[in-house]
């Protein structure tokens, strides 16, 4: 029934249910009968009408609001429409939530979201995994019940939360995490957890690298001032005046070595020095080492070339002529007189090419051999600094090495010798078909060998 | 009771439940220190701060305890309540011996410090072991913090790990020394170190039966691993 037919019967229903109650007044019994089943259809179509709406009501919240007729009609539409808003207003709510999630999940850091009383509400999985928590289970949770490392709990206690703080891992306690607590509305926190092992890895060496340079460098300094003041307040005579002059001297060269080293080092870390790709000929640069070992070892050692096939190298000629010049140097300052330094390049059957530089020295225990490389490290530091060595000579060739996508290798057998090579990969070794040798450099080729 | 009483009382027993925890938390940093020291050499810092750290475990063992005494002579608590606070006297006890263990370590560690070859190659099996039991007793408080029996039962799982890294090390020593009686003194040493690491793997397993106990209600000290799961697959 459509509703104008409905309003049109209004009226004659009006006008029937009012001649039945005077009928019924003046006595007629039919008139009551009518009337009193007129009631009954009444009430049982409002009670049916209640039992449809209750029943929706105790059913489930995405249940279609139902249908009704008379005066239930409007009413019910009004709620269908109160609710289908409802609906839309939390279906946006709930995307708002979905997007704050997802955004919590894709965070490189942990992420956990305190209430007021320091209890957990919501856990990204980066915090669960640095953390230990369970998301699902940890809900309500006090966060220092299963964060118990000490120095969380002061720096929660002390309220300040300026700095994070930095606690070992509880899972993995060679880990450390840095932890900061940022408050935000009605006394809820954020836990920010960041795994930080690497960076305070790196910011220890850095410490340790500078009280090493300063010491390095205070040595010789001290030695310096000490003479200045010698010569300044004594009256010597030319010839002690010229052994102090040469000992300062030999200090100074000393520092400007280490600075030297540490320039080359610098530049050789810095990005705002890529390397030089230019081609150069690999036999000028052991010629050019060969004649730095004998300037050196003043003719108290035997210093054989073996030159190998003639090739060029892809890279930075005066990093590599570096790199062979230190490892020229430490061989004849840890090889006695009378003992031979063999300098020699190869090509290996893959292609790559290996400079090596072998001694007879006084060779290096195995133990010492994976430290050094590191920046100062000495195995012998009263000799190392009487021979003039400034501790950073095989980190620079390891640095050129691996510049040139290279390696350092180290042989040693203590008492017997060492061997260290510069292996370059294949891809930065060109063969030169001919004899190259005399093409290099023909003023040179005379006097080598 | 009124609702604030109420109230007053459950954040009492959380007081507690916390103060436990956080107690753990210094025993696990005390742990931390004495691998590091049994890793490490020449650190006479370590030592400090693993001895200051056991006085640290004692001081909140007796404030925890004396929390307990005070809820039970002014609140009566029953049932679940009551089981609760002797679980938690129970575990701050388990947790004061794993710090006086740890101490025992460290200590022992440091006489090593610069000893033998063997006194070294040793000392690395005991450190994983204790890093074991070190395991074990994280997971032992996260599962006393979330009332968690599976958690517990897995933890008393792992003491028969300890128990046999404990047997393994002694084995070896063993066999050093009647190799080369010069290592006996280290070898002593070790063995020392390594009983303190078996037994707080003990103390760990303890700590986990007894968080089967406050959520079950059965004491499963003397259960077998067989038995504490049948008890928990129960509802």
């Amino acid at each position: 029934m459509s509703p104008s037919v409905r309003e049109s019967l209004v009226w004659p229903a009006l006008v029937a249910v009012l001649t039945l109650v005077t009928l019924a007044a003046a006595g007629s019994g039919a008139a009551l009968a009518v009337l009193a089943v007129g009631a009954v259809a009444i009430v049982a179509f409002h009670l049916w009408h209640l039992w449809r709406v209750a029943e929706w009501a105790a059913g489930p919240a995405d249940a279609r609001v139902p249908d009704g007729h008379g005066a239930w009609g409007p009413l019910l539409t009004l709620i269908h429409r109160r609710v289908r808003a409802r609906n839309v207003y939390e279906r946006e709510l709930r995307s708002v939530i979905e997007r704050f999630e997802a955004a919590a999940s894709a965070m490189p850091d942990g992420v956990v979201v305190l209430d007021a009383s320091d209890r957990i509400e919501i856990a990204n999985p980066r915090a669960q995994t640095l953390l230990g928590l369970d998301a699902a289970h940890d809900r309500g949770q006090a966060i220092v019940n299963l964060v118990r490392q000490p120095g969380f709990l002061a720096y929660l206690e002390a309220g300040d939360f300026g700095d994070a703080a930095l606690v070992p891992s509880g899972r993995d306690p060679g880990r450390m995490l840095a932890l900061q607590l940022v408050p935000f509305a009605a006394g809820r926190k954020l836990l920010m957890a960041r795994d930080v092992t690497e960076r305070e890895a790196v910011a220890r060496m850095r410490r340790e690298f500078i009280a090493n340079v300063s010491h390095e460098l205070k040595t010789p300094l001290t030695v310096i001032a000490g003479f200045i003041e010698t010569l300044q307040d004594l009256e010597l005579d030319p010839a002690q005046r010229a052994r102090f002059l040469a000992l300062m001297r030999e200090h100074a060269h000393n520092m400007q070595r280490l600075v030297a080293d540490l320039l080359t080092l610098s530049a050789l870390e810095s990005e705002d020095h890529p390397l030089v790709d230019e081609t150069f000929e690999v036999a000028p640069l052991l010629r050019a080492a060969a004649e730095d070992a004998r300037a050196l070892s003043r003719g108290t050692h035997a210093i054989d070339v073996e030159p190998g096939p003639a090739a060029m190298i892809r890279g930075g000629r005066d990093e590599i002529a570096s790199a062979f010049g230190n490892l020229v140097s430490n061989a004849i300052r840890y090889t006695p007189p009378a003992g031979r330094v063999t300098l020699s390049w190869c090509i290996e059957p893959d292609g790559s090419g290996v400079f090596s530089v072998t001694d007879t020295g006084i060779g290096i225990a195995a133990e010492y051999l994976p430290r050094l490389t590191e920046r100062f490290y000495r195995v012998d530091r009263s000799r190392s600094r009487a021979t003039g060595g400034t501790g950073l000579g095989l980190a620079i060739v390891k640095h050129v090495a691996l510049r040139h996508d290279g390696e350092l290798a180290i042989e040693s057998e203590r008492g017997a010798g060492s061997t260290f090579s510069i292996r370059l990969p294949a891809s930065r070794v060109v063969r030169v078909e001919s004899a190259g040798e005399t093409t290099a450099e023909p003023a040179a080729s005379g006097h080598y060998q | 009771m009124t609702e604030h009483t109420n109230k007053q009382f459950d954040a009492e027993m959380e007081g507690i439940r916390s103060g436990v925890l956080s107690m753990g938390g210094v025993v696990e940093q005390q742990l931390t220190r004495a691998i590091a020291a049994l890793e490490k050499e020449d650190d006479a810092g370590l030592l400090d701060a693993v001895g200051a750290d056991e006085a640290a475990i004692n001081r909140l063992q007796v404030a925890i305890d004396q929390q307990c005494a005070q809820i039970i002579a002014r609140r009566q608590p029953t049932a679940v309540d009551l089981r609760m606070i002797l679980t938690v006297s129970k575990i701050v006890n388990d947790l004061e011996r794993i710090g006086d263990e740890v101490k025992k370590i460290a200590r022992k560690a440091a006489e090593t410090w610069g000893n033998t070859r063997l006194a070294q190659v040793r000392i690395y099996d005991a450190a994983k072991a204790l890093g074991t039991t070190m395991t074990m007793l994280r997971l032992a408080l996260d599962a006393f913090a979330r009332l968690d029996v599976v958690a517990a039962a897995d933890v008393i799982d792992r003491d028969a790990a300890v128990d046999a890294a404990f047997a393994s090390i002694l084995r070896q020593l063993v066999s050093y020394m009647m190799e080369d009686p010069r290592t006996i003194t280290p070898a002593i040493e070790i063995v020392f170190i390594a009983k303190s690491i078996e037994r707080i793997g003990d103390h760990a397993k303890n700590i986990a039966e007894a968080v089967v106990q406050v959520v079950k209600g059965k004491d499963v000290r003397h259960a077998t691993v067989d038995e504490i799961r049948a008890e928990i697959a129960q509802p």
